[in-house]
């Protein structure tokens, strides 16, 4: 267990030095804030020892030197949207917030990339390039409030991974400060690039445990001009599930987002937004969306997958093919977990993902576990890609430390049955702070050695954003 | 019970861009959808067709681009559309707009309903759907929020009413013609089979001269509406601050002071 130093006089004036005076916290009600990300406050939150918000590369470089030498943790933080404690500084120490460096660096049409700093917010890409007919495919739900920065960090996923994948997929290049404090330039704008290790993957999904990402270039796609959603209702969760591989096998097409709301997600989600879908009908129901450049293709790519579902269990096709209609059912599949919070703000959201065939064989294992412990599981997410959000709700007869008890042995339980079937804990939200207990046990102990064996590499001090993902020391 | 829903194609103005220098809207690229407060008529129409029986028919007068408007709302559930398209129709404001669906009414025949939205999005009035009542000479009620009976033996409705001060209900002969607001229903989405019938039905498309209607009552002609001037208007919201410097009981005086002054409290 690293011993670390402490947030002195000295290490302030030098912090200082660095950043400025108007870069640097130290007042307990500003830093407040840092202390936290969007998982349970009273859970996982705490304060961090000083905060920074350096303006540059060589800033952050200089920072990393600084803890390197009084051997402070250093935890970097984007927008904190996280959902998995990954930017909680649960050692203390410099919390390193990149919201100043929000800048667009260059825009290069001709090679269709944006280079950008971290702390711009995802979704200022698409409206700087929609004009040009381009977009940012890599994007999450939370594109509006969320840090360029904290999506590579986590490799973010989202509502358009069926057809697009994650954001891993759209990252050129990356400059990175080292957990040494050094600056390093890892891919770049090459289409091809096979010398040497490919440093810049490892880094993407790294969750900032090994090095501070200070630049970005970012792939660029054509932005489709049309698309198309269906909402289709089902008679209960298995059927809108078993419907899901069906889509890929005999529709032949590649839908944009296949997302699933059983009828508490559906049902809290319209609650909290006054929005009256036609929910008391349906146990469950998908929201597909087809997409593309070509108004024909893309009606009769929704219809036929409309159809098909017709004929295999859905009770009813909803179309929405104008931008007001679709906001409104994409809306609800939004702000569910937001709905989730006012309904009860004791839970666990959750982010599993197993092979898409597997999910069938998952929800009934999911149904029994919320029987066996007596909660609510409401389960939505991206059926397209077997990455679903179950939440785990706190009966609201318990107490907090019996909540704690079933809410740790029912995760388990739900880590064990998604391992049985071949998938992971975490599809998109990371391990961070919040599945580090559960890491351990569920990876292969070679791959964790490996893991190790990585980190130390990158950060011998083990300074940068320690306590996450594993522990760098073995437990017994 | 057969209703008529004269509804209008909009641009989509959620994402609407302004040109500065003329104050018109800019249309390039701009989806052209149902006006969106057109959506709770239509789907008052349906819902007092699935309860009292009849049919549910929608008009519009437009480009012959309109037709899309009216497909997707047959594909929420009414039954048929027209068309009412000719060059002549142009430039037409609320007057001129009016005398053509009025005319189209008449022509279609055999209502007892006629239901419209509050106004439209893009043109803000809330003009066309008195104007076509006045030119029927059927009774109107505006701004209703909620209907509360139907009898149709009787030929006749109770509606609720929103006012400035609250509600007012009104008992209404048929036909009748209504706009309504947004509390009066949750319009429905439009479903693959409505999208697959509509895209099926056969949209009539009138003309002026199918209408009978005069020239000189049309188009730009028929407009007694000029537009002098537009501009932006300025957003102001100085609001009043009530300072609790001599404390704190005086204030609240100055606030009670304040909303009697206004008949709030």
């Amino acid at each position: 267990m690293t011993t670390y130093g402490t947030i002195t006089r000295q290490v302030i004036d030098e912090l200082t030095a660095i950043v400025g005076p108007r870069n640097l916290i130290r007042d307990e009600e500003k830093m407040q804030p840092y202390a936290h990300d969007e998982t349970p406050e009273e859970q996982y939150s705490h304060m961090p020892g000083v905060v920074v918000t350096p303006t540059d590369a060589q800033q952050v470089a200089a920072i990393v030197k600084l803890a390197v030498k009084y051997l402070i943790p250093v935890t970097p933080r984007g927008a904190g949207s996280g959902l998995s404690g990954g930017a909680i500084p649960v050692y203390g120490g410099i919390l390193l917030s990149l919201e100043k460096m929000n800048r667009v660096v260059e825009i290069d049409y001709a090679n269709m990339m944006i280079v950008v700093e971290p702390g711009l917010v995802t979704n200022e890409i698409n409206a700087l390039v929609a004009d040009q007919g381009l977009f940012f495919a890599g994007y999450p739900m939370s594109l509006e409030s969320c840090f360029v920065g904290g999506n590579i960090a986590e490799n973010a996923g989202g509502g358009k991974a069926v057809k697009y994948g994650v954001t891993g997929q759209y990252i050129m290049g990356l400059e990175l400060v080292t957990p040494e404090g050094e600056i390093v330039t890892l891919g770049g704008k090459n289409v091809k690039d096979v010398t040497g290790y490919d440093l810049k993957r490892l880094i993407i999904g790294s969750e900032g445990t090994l090095g501070i990402v200070t630049q970005a270039t970012i792939k660029l796609s054509p932005l489709p001009k049309y698309k198309s959603d269906l909402l289709v209702l089902f008679e209960d969760v298995a059927g809108a599930i078993d419907a899901v591989p069906v889509i890929f096998s005999k529709g032949g097409i590649t839908p944009t987002s296949i997302e699933f709301m059983d009828k508490l997600s559906v049902h809290t989600a319209c609650a909290y937004l006054n929005e009256h879908l036609p929910y008391q009908q349906a146990g469950a129901m998908l929201l597909i969306e087809v997409d593309g450049s070509d108004q024909e293709q893309v009606d009769l790519d929704a219809e036929r997958i409309g159809e098909l579902l017709m004929t295999h269990g859905a009770i009813e096709v909803y179309v929405a093919d104008n931008h007001t209609t679709q906001e409104r059912v994409w809306s609800v599949r939004r702000n569910i977990a937001e709905a989730f919070k006012v309904y009860s703000p004791h839970q666990s959201l959750e982010d599993i993902v197993v092979p898409i065939a597997a999910i069938p064989a998952l929800m009934p294992l999911v149904d029994a576990i919320s029987k066996k412990y007596n909660i609510a599981m409401p389960t939505y997410g991206h059926a397209g890609d077997g990455n679903l959000h179950t939440t785990l709700v706190k009966n609201p007869e318990s107490t907090m430390d019996e909540w704690y008890a079933v809410e740790e042995q029912a995760v388990n339980e739900l880590y064990d049955a998604v391992r049985s079937l071949g998938g992971k804990i975490s599809g998109e939200h990371g391990i961070g702070l919040k599945r580090k207990p559960f890491m351990q046990r569920l990876t292969d102990p070679v791959e964790l050695k490996l893991m190790r064996a990585v980190k130390r590499a990158f950060d011998p001090h083990n300074i940068m954003n320690p306590g996450k993902l594993f522990d760098v020391e073995e437990q017994a | 019970m057969n209703i008529l829903v004269p509804i209008k194609q909009v641009p989509e103005t959620s994402n609407v861009k302004m040109d500065p220098s003329t104050g018109t809207m800019i249309r390039d690229g701009v989806e052209s959808i149902v006006n969106p407060l057109d959506l709770y008529a239509i789907e008052t129409a349906n819902q007092l067709k699935e309860r009292h029986g009849g049919k549910v028919t929608v008009l519009t007068m437009g480009p012959p681009s309109a037709h899309k408007a009216l497909r997707e709302a047959i594909a929420m559930g009414c039954d048929d559309a027209v068309l009412l398209t000719d060059r002549a129709f142009a430039g037409a404001d609320t007057w001129a707009t009016a005398y053509v669906l009025a005319r189209a009414i008449e022509r279609i025949g055999g209502y007892d309903l006629i239901l419209c939205g509050e106004r439209a999005t893009d043109g803000d009035t809330g003009q066309v759907g008195p104007n076509i009542a006045a030119a029927l000479n059927i009774p109107l009620a505006t701004y209703v929020s909620g209907i509360e009976s139907v009898d149709t033996g009787r030929g006749e409705m109770s509606v609720w009413r929103m006012t400035e001060h609250g509600y007012e209900q009104l008992l209404l002969p048929l036909p009748a013609l209504l706009t309504v607001v947004k509390e009066i229903s949750f319009p429905r989405l439009p479903t693959l089979r409505g999208k697959q019938r509509a895209r099926a039905s056969e949209i009539p498309a009138w003309g002026a001269g199918d209408l009978g209607a005069e020239a000189d009552k049309i188009g730009l002609k028929g407009s007694p509406t000029r537009v002098v001037k537009i501009e932006s208007p300025k957003v102001t919201r100085g609001g009043t601050v009530v300072k609790a410097a001599d404390g704190p009981e005086q204030a609240v005086d100055q606030l009670v002071a304040f909303l009697r002054g206004r008949d709030l409290v």
